[in-house]
Protein backbone atom coordinates (compact mmCIF):
# COMPACT_ATOMS: atom_id res chain seq x y z
CA UNK A 1 0.00 0.00 0.00
CA UNK A 2 1.32 3.67 -1.01
CA UNK A 3 0.40 6.07 1.67
CA UNK A 4 1.68 9.23 2.05
CA UNK A 5 3.30 11.48 4.55
CA UNK A 6 0.39 13.19 5.88
CA UNK A 7 -1.52 10.10 6.28
CA UNK A 8 1.41 9.11 8.53
CA UNK A 9 1.28 12.11 10.55
CA UNK A 10 -2.47 12.51 10.81
CA UNK A 11 -2.22 9.07 12.35
CA UNK A 12 0.45 9.73 14.65
CA UNK A 13 -1.90 12.87 15.95
CA UNK A 14 -4.58 10.79 16.61
CA UNK A 15 -2.47 8.52 18.30
CA UNK A 16 -1.48 10.85 20.71
CA UNK A 17 -3.68 10.79 24.05
CA UNK A 18 -3.22 14.35 24.28
CA UNK A 19 -4.72 15.66 21.13
CA UNK A 20 -7.24 13.01 21.09
CA UNK A 21 -8.77 11.48 24.12
CA UNK A 22 -10.55 7.80 23.93
CA UNK A 23 -14.04 9.62 23.74
CA UNK A 24 -12.69 11.88 20.17
CA UNK A 25 -10.87 9.58 18.71
CA UNK A 26 -13.18 6.98 18.33
CA UNK A 27 -15.81 9.69 17.43
CA UNK A 28 -13.42 10.72 15.13
CA UNK A 29 -13.20 7.28 13.79
CA UNK A 30 -16.61 6.62 13.58
CA UNK A 31 -16.89 9.82 11.16
CA UNK A 32 -14.34 8.89 9.08
CA UNK A 33 -15.94 5.60 8.07
CA UNK A 34 -19.82 7.78 8.05
CA UNK A 35 -17.99 10.14 5.68
CA UNK A 36 -17.02 7.16 3.42
CA UNK A 37 -20.29 4.59 3.49
CA UNK A 38 -23.07 6.59 4.76
CA UNK A 39 -24.70 8.25 1.68
CA UNK A 40 -26.72 11.34 3.31
CA UNK A 41 -23.67 12.27 5.18
CA UNK A 42 -22.49 16.00 4.97
CA UNK A 43 -20.05 18.23 6.39
CA UNK A 44 -21.48 18.04 9.77
CA UNK A 45 -19.93 14.66 10.54
CA UNK A 46 -17.66 16.11 12.40
CA UNK A 47 -19.39 19.09 14.28
CA UNK A 48 -19.91 16.67 17.30
CA UNK A 49 -20.11 18.64 20.32
CA UNK A 50 -17.46 16.16 22.20
CA UNK A 51 -14.96 17.06 19.43
CA UNK A 52 -15.23 21.09 19.51
CA UNK A 53 -12.50 22.09 21.95
CA UNK A 54 -10.05 19.95 19.25
CA UNK A 55 -8.20 22.93 16.54
CA UNK A 56 -10.38 22.36 13.49
CA UNK A 57 -7.28 22.10 11.01
CA UNK A 58 -6.12 19.23 13.05
CA UNK A 59 -9.58 17.52 13.22
CA UNK A 60 -10.00 17.83 9.38
CA UNK A 61 -6.14 16.40 8.86
CA UNK A 62 -6.65 13.49 10.78
CA UNK A 63 -10.30 12.74 9.18
CA UNK A 64 -8.44 13.22 5.97
CA UNK A 65 -5.72 11.11 6.95
CA UNK A 66 -7.87 8.47 8.56
CA UNK A 67 -9.96 8.29 5.53
CA UNK A 68 -7.36 7.81 2.94
CA UNK A 69 -6.31 4.99 4.40
CA UNK A 70 -9.41 3.35 5.06
CA UNK A 71 -9.42 3.60 1.42
CA UNK A 72 -6.37 2.00 0.55
CA UNK A 73 -6.71 -0.65 3.04
CA UNK A 74 -10.22 -1.50 1.36
CA UNK A 75 -9.02 -1.35 -1.99
CA UNK A 76 -5.97 -3.76 -0.87
CA UNK A 77 -8.37 -6.30 1.03
CA UNK A 78 -5.80 -5.48 4.19
CA UNK A 79 -6.27 -8.10 6.84
CA UNK A 80 -5.74 -7.27 10.36
CA UNK A 81 -2.01 -8.13 10.66
CA UNK A 82 -1.96 -5.37 8.28
CA UNK A 83 -3.72 -2.98 9.75
CA UNK A 84 -2.33 -3.41 12.97
CA UNK A 85 1.23 -3.38 11.50
CA UNK A 86 0.86 0.38 10.21
CA UNK A 87 -0.67 1.22 12.96
CA UNK A 88 1.54 0.54 15.73
CA UNK A 89 4.67 2.25 13.20
CA UNK A 90 1.98 5.60 13.86
CA UNK A 91 2.70 4.91 17.47
CA UNK A 92 -0.71 3.54 18.16
CA UNK A 93 -1.14 1.85 21.98
CA UNK A 94 -2.87 -1.19 21.89
CA UNK A 95 -6.52 -0.16 22.58
CA UNK A 96 -6.79 2.57 20.28
CA UNK A 97 -5.12 -0.36 17.29
CA UNK A 98 -8.13 -3.07 18.37
CA UNK A 99 -10.93 -0.23 18.34
CA UNK A 100 -9.71 0.97 14.94
CA UNK A 101 -9.39 -3.03 13.61
CA UNK A 102 -13.05 -3.47 15.17
CA UNK A 103 -14.70 -0.87 13.51
CA UNK A 104 -12.60 -1.27 10.22
CA UNK A 105 -14.16 -4.93 10.42
CA UNK A 106 -17.81 -3.83 11.21
CA UNK A 107 -17.38 -1.84 7.91
CA UNK A 108 -15.90 -3.95 5.67
CA UNK A 109 -18.39 -5.55 3.53
CA UNK A 110 -19.92 -1.81 3.18
CA UNK A 111 -16.22 -0.44 1.82
CA UNK A 112 -15.44 -3.23 -0.26
CA UNK A 113 -19.13 -3.23 -1.99
CA UNK A 114 -18.87 0.66 -2.51
CA UNK A 115 -15.36 -0.21 -4.10
CA UNK A 116 -16.57 -2.43 -6.09
CA UNK A 117 -19.19 -0.22 -7.72
CA UNK A 118 -16.45 2.13 -8.52
CA UNK A 119 -15.51 1.97 -12.21
CA UNK A 120 -16.07 1.73 -15.86
CA UNK A 121 -17.96 -1.15 -17.44
CA UNK A 122 -20.10 -1.85 -20.44
CA UNK A 123 -24.23 -0.81 -20.03
CA UNK A 124 -25.82 -3.34 -17.42
CA UNK A 125 -29.19 -4.90 -18.68
CA UNK A 126 -31.26 -4.83 -15.32
CA UNK A 127 -34.25 -6.19 -16.79
CA UNK A 128 -36.76 -6.68 -19.88
CA UNK A 129 -40.23 -6.49 -20.64
CA UNK A 130 -41.71 -7.96 -23.52
CA UNK A 131 -45.02 -7.06 -25.94
CA UNK A 132 -46.74 -9.97 -27.98
CA UNK A 133 -48.70 -8.18 -31.08
CA UNK A 134 -50.98 -9.68 -34.25
CA UNK A 135 -49.82 -7.54 -37.17
CA UNK A 136 -53.13 -7.43 -39.01
CA UNK A 137 -52.57 -4.66 -41.77
CA UNK A 138 -50.57 -1.60 -42.77
CA UNK A 139 -51.45 1.61 -44.79
CA UNK A 140 -49.55 -0.52 -47.51
CA UNK A 141 -50.14 -4.09 -46.83
CA UNK A 142 -53.35 -5.39 -45.71
CA UNK A 143 -54.85 -8.91 -44.69
CA UNK A 144 -50.98 -9.77 -42.79
CA UNK A 145 -52.13 -11.88 -39.70
CA UNK A 146 -48.82 -12.39 -38.35
CA UNK A 147 -47.65 -12.17 -34.71
CA UNK A 148 -45.16 -10.46 -33.92
CA UNK A 149 -42.59 -9.89 -30.28
CA UNK A 150 -41.53 -6.19 -29.01
CA UNK A 151 -38.79 -6.82 -26.36
CA UNK A 152 -37.33 -3.94 -24.66
CA UNK A 153 -34.13 -4.56 -22.77
CA UNK A 154 -34.06 -1.55 -19.79
CA UNK A 155 -29.67 -0.85 -19.29
CA UNK A 156 -28.39 0.83 -17.11
CA UNK A 157 -24.82 3.08 -17.85
CA UNK A 158 -22.80 3.19 -14.61
CA UNK A 159 -20.89 6.01 -15.34
CA UNK A 160 -23.52 8.64 -16.68
CA UNK A 161 -26.59 7.01 -14.72
CA UNK A 162 -28.70 7.29 -17.34
CA UNK A 163 -30.85 4.45 -18.03
CA UNK A 164 -31.45 4.34 -22.11
CA UNK A 165 -33.47 1.47 -23.31
CA UNK A 166 -32.64 -0.96 -26.44
CA UNK A 167 -36.14 -2.05 -27.72
CA UNK A 168 -36.36 -4.37 -31.03
CA UNK A 169 -39.09 -6.76 -32.83
CA UNK A 170 -38.47 -9.86 -33.30
CA UNK A 171 -40.80 -13.10 -34.72
CA UNK A 172 -41.70 -15.96 -32.83
CA UNK A 173 -38.83 -18.49 -34.23
CA UNK A 174 -36.27 -15.46 -34.05
CA UNK A 175 -37.06 -14.87 -30.23
CA UNK A 176 -36.46 -18.63 -30.22
CA UNK A 177 -33.08 -17.96 -31.43
CA UNK A 178 -32.32 -15.66 -28.69
CA UNK A 179 -33.69 -17.51 -25.77
CA UNK A 180 -31.95 -20.42 -26.61
CA UNK A 181 -28.88 -18.67 -27.21
CA UNK A 182 -29.43 -16.75 -23.41
CA UNK A 183 -30.21 -20.39 -22.27
CA UNK A 184 -26.59 -21.64 -23.86
CA UNK A 185 -24.62 -18.59 -22.16
CA UNK A 186 -26.41 -19.60 -18.73
CA UNK A 187 -25.63 -23.46 -18.81
CA UNK A 188 -22.02 -22.36 -19.11
CA UNK A 189 -22.01 -19.92 -16.63
CA UNK A 190 -23.82 -22.82 -14.37
CA UNK A 191 -20.76 -25.57 -15.67
CA UNK A 192 -18.36 -22.78 -14.92
CA UNK A 193 -19.31 -22.54 -11.17
CA UNK A 194 -19.21 -26.27 -10.75
CA UNK A 195 -15.73 -26.19 -11.74
CA UNK B 1 -63.61 -6.88 -52.56
CA UNK B 2 -62.99 -5.10 -56.34
CA UNK B 3 -60.36 -2.31 -57.51
CA UNK B 4 -61.49 1.27 -57.96
CA UNK B 5 -59.34 2.58 -60.67
CA UNK B 6 -59.77 6.25 -61.82
CA UNK B 7 -59.89 7.61 -64.74
CA UNK B 8 -56.45 8.73 -65.14
CA UNK B 9 -55.43 5.01 -63.97
CA UNK B 10 -58.08 3.48 -67.22
CA UNK B 11 -55.95 5.92 -69.28
CA UNK B 12 -52.73 5.17 -68.77
CA UNK B 13 -53.96 1.56 -68.73
CA UNK B 14 -55.27 1.95 -72.28
CA UNK B 15 -52.14 1.72 -74.04
CA UNK B 16 -51.65 -1.78 -73.31
CA UNK B 17 -54.14 -3.63 -75.70
CA UNK B 18 -52.35 -1.36 -78.72
CA UNK B 19 -49.06 -3.52 -78.07
CA UNK B 20 -48.64 -7.32 -78.39
CA UNK B 21 -48.82 -9.53 -75.28
CA UNK B 22 -44.96 -9.76 -75.17
CA UNK B 23 -44.75 -6.11 -75.19
CA UNK B 24 -47.22 -6.33 -71.91
CA UNK B 25 -45.10 -8.87 -70.73
CA UNK B 26 -42.43 -6.71 -70.85
CA UNK B 27 -43.72 -3.95 -69.25
CA UNK B 28 -45.00 -6.81 -65.98
CA UNK B 29 -41.33 -7.13 -65.61
CA UNK B 30 -40.45 -3.65 -66.07
CA UNK B 31 -43.07 -2.96 -63.48
CA UNK B 32 -41.36 -5.51 -60.80
CA UNK B 33 -38.07 -4.57 -61.30
CA UNK B 34 -39.57 -0.54 -61.14
CA UNK B 35 -40.94 -2.09 -57.39
CA UNK B 36 -37.84 -3.42 -56.47
CA UNK B 37 -35.30 -1.06 -57.28
CA UNK B 38 -37.23 2.08 -58.35
CA UNK B 39 -37.15 3.78 -61.70
CA UNK B 40 -35.33 3.58 -64.59
CA UNK B 41 -36.10 6.45 -66.93
CA UNK B 42 -33.41 5.18 -70.17
CA UNK B 43 -35.61 2.38 -70.15
CA UNK B 44 -38.88 3.66 -71.16
CA UNK B 45 -37.11 5.86 -73.54
CA UNK B 46 -35.65 2.88 -75.35
CA UNK B 47 -38.62 1.33 -75.26
CA UNK B 48 -40.50 4.02 -76.45
CA UNK B 49 -38.45 4.44 -79.80
CA UNK B 50 -38.77 0.54 -80.32
CA UNK B 51 -42.96 1.58 -80.22
CA UNK B 52 -42.91 4.20 -81.52
CA UNK B 53 -44.61 6.01 -79.09
CA UNK B 54 -43.59 9.24 -76.72
CA UNK B 55 -41.71 7.86 -73.42
CA UNK B 56 -44.09 9.29 -71.18
CA UNK B 57 -46.84 6.89 -73.09
CA UNK B 58 -44.88 3.81 -71.83
CA UNK B 59 -44.15 5.57 -67.99
CA UNK B 60 -47.45 5.99 -68.04
CA UNK B 61 -47.84 2.25 -69.13
CA UNK B 62 -45.59 1.17 -66.78
CA UNK B 63 -46.87 2.71 -63.99
CA UNK B 64 -50.74 2.01 -64.26
CA UNK B 65 -49.46 -1.82 -64.66
CA UNK B 66 -47.03 -1.18 -61.36
CA UNK B 67 -50.32 0.78 -59.36
CA UNK B 68 -53.05 -2.21 -60.48
CA UNK B 69 -50.04 -4.96 -59.02
CA UNK B 70 -49.33 -3.10 -55.96
CA UNK B 71 -52.88 -2.13 -55.13
CA UNK B 72 -54.44 -6.07 -56.06
CA UNK B 73 -50.81 -7.20 -53.76
CA UNK B 74 -51.85 -5.07 -50.89
CA UNK B 75 -55.37 -5.46 -50.78
CA UNK B 76 -54.51 -9.37 -51.99
CA UNK B 77 -57.97 -9.37 -53.90
CA UNK B 78 -59.03 -12.73 -55.23
CA UNK B 79 -58.82 -14.55 -58.36
CA UNK B 80 -62.41 -13.45 -59.51
CA UNK B 81 -62.62 -9.92 -57.91
CA UNK B 82 -59.22 -9.28 -59.81
CA UNK B 83 -60.79 -10.74 -63.28
CA UNK B 84 -64.12 -8.85 -62.43
CA UNK B 85 -61.70 -5.02 -61.54
CA UNK B 86 -59.71 -6.09 -64.58
CA UNK B 87 -63.18 -6.62 -66.89
CA UNK B 88 -64.43 -3.05 -66.99
CA UNK B 89 -61.15 -1.76 -68.69
CA UNK B 90 -62.71 -3.68 -71.89
CA UNK B 91 -59.10 -5.24 -72.94
CA UNK B 92 -58.77 -8.74 -74.83
CA UNK B 93 -59.41 -12.09 -73.20
CA UNK B 94 -55.88 -13.05 -74.22
CA UNK B 95 -54.96 -9.84 -72.31
CA UNK B 96 -57.04 -10.30 -69.43
CA UNK B 97 -55.16 -13.73 -68.52
CA UNK B 98 -52.28 -12.18 -68.88
CA UNK B 99 -52.31 -9.56 -66.35
CA UNK B 100 -54.02 -12.55 -63.63
CA UNK B 101 -51.00 -14.24 -64.28
CA UNK B 102 -48.40 -11.05 -64.11
CA UNK B 103 -50.35 -10.64 -60.87
CA UNK B 104 -50.50 -14.06 -59.45
CA UNK B 105 -46.99 -14.93 -60.09
CA UNK B 106 -45.40 -11.42 -58.76
CA UNK B 107 -48.26 -11.04 -55.66
CA UNK B 108 -45.98 -12.56 -52.96
CA UNK B 109 -42.87 -10.40 -54.10
CA UNK B 110 -44.93 -8.00 -53.84
CA UNK B 111 -46.24 -8.15 -50.49
CA UNK B 112 -43.03 -8.68 -49.34
CA UNK B 113 -41.57 -5.46 -50.86
CA UNK B 114 -44.75 -3.63 -48.79
CA UNK B 115 -44.14 -5.05 -45.92
CA UNK B 116 -40.63 -3.44 -45.74
CA UNK B 117 -42.64 -0.07 -46.17
CA UNK B 118 -43.85 -0.15 -42.37
CA UNK B 119 -43.04 1.56 -39.95
CA UNK B 120 -40.21 -0.42 -37.83
CA UNK B 121 -38.43 -0.89 -34.69
CA UNK B 122 -34.49 -2.62 -34.86
CA UNK B 123 -35.43 -6.05 -35.84
CA UNK B 124 -33.32 -8.77 -34.42
CA UNK B 125 -30.61 -10.55 -36.32
CA UNK B 126 -28.46 -12.29 -34.01
CA UNK B 127 -26.68 -13.21 -30.87
CA UNK B 128 -22.99 -13.22 -29.41
CA UNK B 129 -22.41 -14.30 -25.83
CA UNK B 130 -19.06 -14.52 -23.28
CA UNK B 131 -18.59 -15.32 -19.95
CA UNK B 132 -16.45 -13.12 -18.21
CA UNK B 133 -14.91 -12.92 -14.70
CA UNK B 134 -13.57 -9.36 -13.23
CA UNK B 135 -10.55 -10.38 -11.28
CA UNK B 136 -9.70 -6.33 -10.21
CA UNK B 137 -10.10 -3.22 -10.73
CA UNK B 138 -8.53 0.30 -9.64
CA UNK B 139 -10.61 0.81 -7.11
CA UNK B 140 -10.74 -2.69 -5.93
CA UNK B 141 -8.15 -5.76 -5.73
CA UNK B 142 -8.92 -9.52 -5.45
CA UNK B 143 -12.44 -9.72 -6.85
CA UNK B 144 -14.39 -11.98 -8.45
CA UNK B 145 -17.29 -10.77 -10.10
CA UNK B 146 -18.65 -13.01 -12.93
CA UNK B 147 -21.05 -11.13 -15.99
CA UNK B 148 -22.17 -12.50 -18.85
CA UNK B 149 -21.09 -9.93 -22.14
CA UNK B 150 -23.63 -9.69 -24.92
CA UNK B 151 -23.37 -8.58 -28.40
CA UNK B 152 -26.68 -7.98 -29.93
CA UNK B 153 -26.97 -7.51 -33.25
CA UNK B 154 -30.24 -5.41 -34.84
CA UNK B 155 -30.95 -4.81 -38.22
CA UNK B 156 -33.01 -1.35 -38.87
CA UNK B 157 -34.03 -0.66 -42.43
CA UNK B 158 -30.94 -2.63 -44.12
CA UNK B 159 -28.52 -1.22 -41.91
CA UNK B 160 -26.60 -3.27 -39.22
CA UNK B 161 -26.34 -1.82 -35.87
CA UNK B 162 -24.36 -4.01 -33.19
CA UNK B 163 -24.89 -3.36 -29.15
CA UNK B 164 -22.40 -4.53 -26.64
CA UNK B 165 -23.99 -5.36 -23.18
CA UNK B 166 -23.51 -6.87 -20.14
CA UNK B 167 -25.07 -8.85 -17.51
CA UNK B 168 -24.97 -10.72 -14.02
CA UNK B 169 -25.71 -14.15 -13.80
CA UNK B 170 -29.35 -13.51 -11.65
CA UNK B 171 -30.41 -10.92 -14.12
CA UNK B 172 -29.41 -13.63 -17.08
CA UNK B 173 -31.66 -16.47 -15.68
CA UNK B 174 -34.37 -13.89 -14.98
CA UNK B 175 -34.17 -12.74 -18.43
CA UNK B 176 -34.11 -16.30 -19.86
CA UNK B 177 -37.64 -16.95 -17.73
CA UNK B 178 -39.55 -14.05 -18.81
CA UNK B 179 -38.72 -14.32 -22.68
CA UNK B 180 -39.44 -18.46 -22.03
CA UNK B 181 -42.89 -16.92 -20.60
CA UNK B 182 -43.37 -14.68 -24.09
CA UNK B 183 -42.66 -17.63 -25.86
CA UNK B 184 -45.28 -19.65 -24.34
CA UNK B 185 -48.18 -16.97 -24.30
CA UNK B 186 -48.82 -17.86 -27.96
CA UNK B 187 -49.43 -21.58 -27.08
CA UNK B 188 -52.26 -20.39 -24.70
CA UNK B 189 -55.96 -20.47 -25.62
CA UNK B 190 -56.39 -16.30 -25.99
CA UNK B 191 -53.95 -16.55 -28.49
CA UNK B 192 -54.90 -19.90 -30.36
CA UNK B 193 -58.71 -18.55 -30.24
CA UNK B 194 -57.24 -14.98 -31.85
CA UNK B 195 -55.21 -16.50 -34.78
CA UNK B 196 -58.55 -18.84 -35.89
CA UNK B 197 -60.88 -16.02 -35.72
CA UNK B 198 -59.18 -13.02 -37.18
CA UNK B 199 -58.64 -13.59 -40.80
Amino acid sequence: MELSESVQKGFQMLADPGSFDSNAFTLLLRAAFQSLLDAQADEAVLDHPDLKHIDPVVLKYCHAAAATYILEAGKHRADKSTLSAYLEDCKFDRERTELFCTEYQNNKNSLETLLGSIGRSLPHITDVSWRLEYQIKTNQLHKMYRPAYLVTLNVQNTDSQSYPEISFSCSMEQLQDLVGKLKDASKSLERATQL
Amino acid sequence: MLLELSEEHKEHLAFLPQVDSAVVAEFGRIAVEFLRRGANPKIYEGAARKLNVSSDTVQHGVEGLTYLLTESSKLMISELDFQDSVFVLGFSEELNKLLLQLYLDNRKEIRTILSGLAPSLPSYHNLEWRLDVQLASRSLRQQIKPAVTIKLHLNQNGDHDTKVLQTDPATLLHLVQQLEQALEEMKTNHCRRVVRNIK
